[in-house]
């Protein structure tokens, strides 16, 4: 059995020999699937491998891609995604789960990382309370994952069509990610103190940022 | 991609599970198979919905096999269920092909 990873490396090795023309079209269909949150990843890792095979043993010959497409790209892709079984709840629920915790564990890391680099300049106070922090990191994760399903979006509405200018996407992106930064911001100086107060080293804030990316990494496999 | 009615995808569905059944093949293969045997506008990508489909009703299955060209594909065989299926849909299509073309074509040439 071929894991949905392996499948993806071999992917990223294949779709090199890819002429450039059929690289392009193969790529938006790659996206289009690929973001599609709906689709099993492993059904849809296996059909992407499939037709990249096909790809390359049509370009062989000397035939061109848009045979396999049809004149319709997204139709195609659409009826192809209606055809692919849906991921599981279960699958769905461990993958958000492990990206909740490696979040909270970057959080952590930075949270020591900080705290050491400041203490350099000054005297740091460590205490945290912990309300605040749950508050936050539940709106992190919030804003995360708004934040991935309108890129998610925006990429997908931009397949499929001719390419407008790189530069407004560009800018667009950049104000998301500022606007959603800017939240959290402003959240973590507006909410007031509340909750235990803890004090710890800033070594220790690094340790449970680690176990925590460990822990999301060991979930991912039982998927 | 004319192909687009029920009628029509039933026929590929079945058309399919009988190039399937005589020889396992992969995609490629399976689409210039169909081509050869004449089947009309039927563009390379028309397969890949209709294994998945056939995959999903668990009348074929996929299995990665090295190809006489060379590199590991995916190859699809018909499964039990798949045979049934197949002899269903043949029967069926015996039944109404004959007296169907010959309404056709009597209405044709009136």
């Amino acid at each position: 059995m071929r894991t949905a990873a392996s499948l993806i490396a071999e992917n990223n090795e294949k779709r090199e020999m890819l002429n450039n023309e059929n690289l392009a079209l193969y790529e938006e269909f790659l996206l289009y699937i690929r973001t599609d949150l709906r689709v099993a990843e492993q059904a849809g890792e296996e059909v992407l491998m499939d037709l990249l095979d096909h790809l390359l043993e049509a370009q062989e010959e000397g035939r061109t891609g848009s045979n396999l497409f049809g004149d319709n790209p997204q139709e195609y892709a659409d009826e192809v995604i209606e055809a692919l079984p849906r991921e599981k709840k279960r699958n769905a629920a461990v993958f958000i789960f492990s990206q909740l915790l490696s979040l909270a564990g970057w959080f952590s890391i930075a949270y020591g990382a900080v705290y050491i680099l400041l203490s350099f300049f000054t005297e740091v106070d460590t205490a945290i309370s912990l309300g605040n922090i749950l508050i936050l990191l539940t709106t992190g994760a919030f804003v995360a994952f708004f934040a991935v399903w309108l890129i998610f979006k925006m990429l997908r509405s931009s397949l499929f069509r001719p390419k407008k200018s790189q530069t407004m996407e560009y800018v667009k992106a950049g104000l998301l990610g500022a606007t959603a930064f800017g939240i959290i911001m402003l959240l973590a100086w507006l909410i007031p103190e509340f909750g235990p107060v803890i004090r710890l080293n800033w070594w220790v804030y690094v340790l449970i940022g680690l176990a925590l990316m460990g822990a999301a990494k060991v979930i991912e496999r039982v998927k | 991609m004319a192909l687009r009615s029920q009628l029509l995808k039933g026929v590929l569905d079945a058309c399919v599970m009988a190039v399937v059944e005589e020889e396992a093949v992969y995609g490629y293969e399976l689409s210039q198979k169909l081509q050869k045997i004449g089947l009309p506008d039927i563009s390379d990508g028309t397969i890949y919905p209709v294994l998945l489909r056939l995959q999903k009703n668990g009348f074929i299955r996929g299995e990665m096999r090295p190809s006489a060209s060379g590199p590991n594909r995916k190859y699809y065989f018909l499964t039990d269920s798949g045979r049934d299926e197949l002899r269903k849909i043949a029967g069926e299509w015996e039944e109404i092909a004959m007296p169907v073309s010959k309404l056709l074509k009597r209405s044709d040439e009136a």
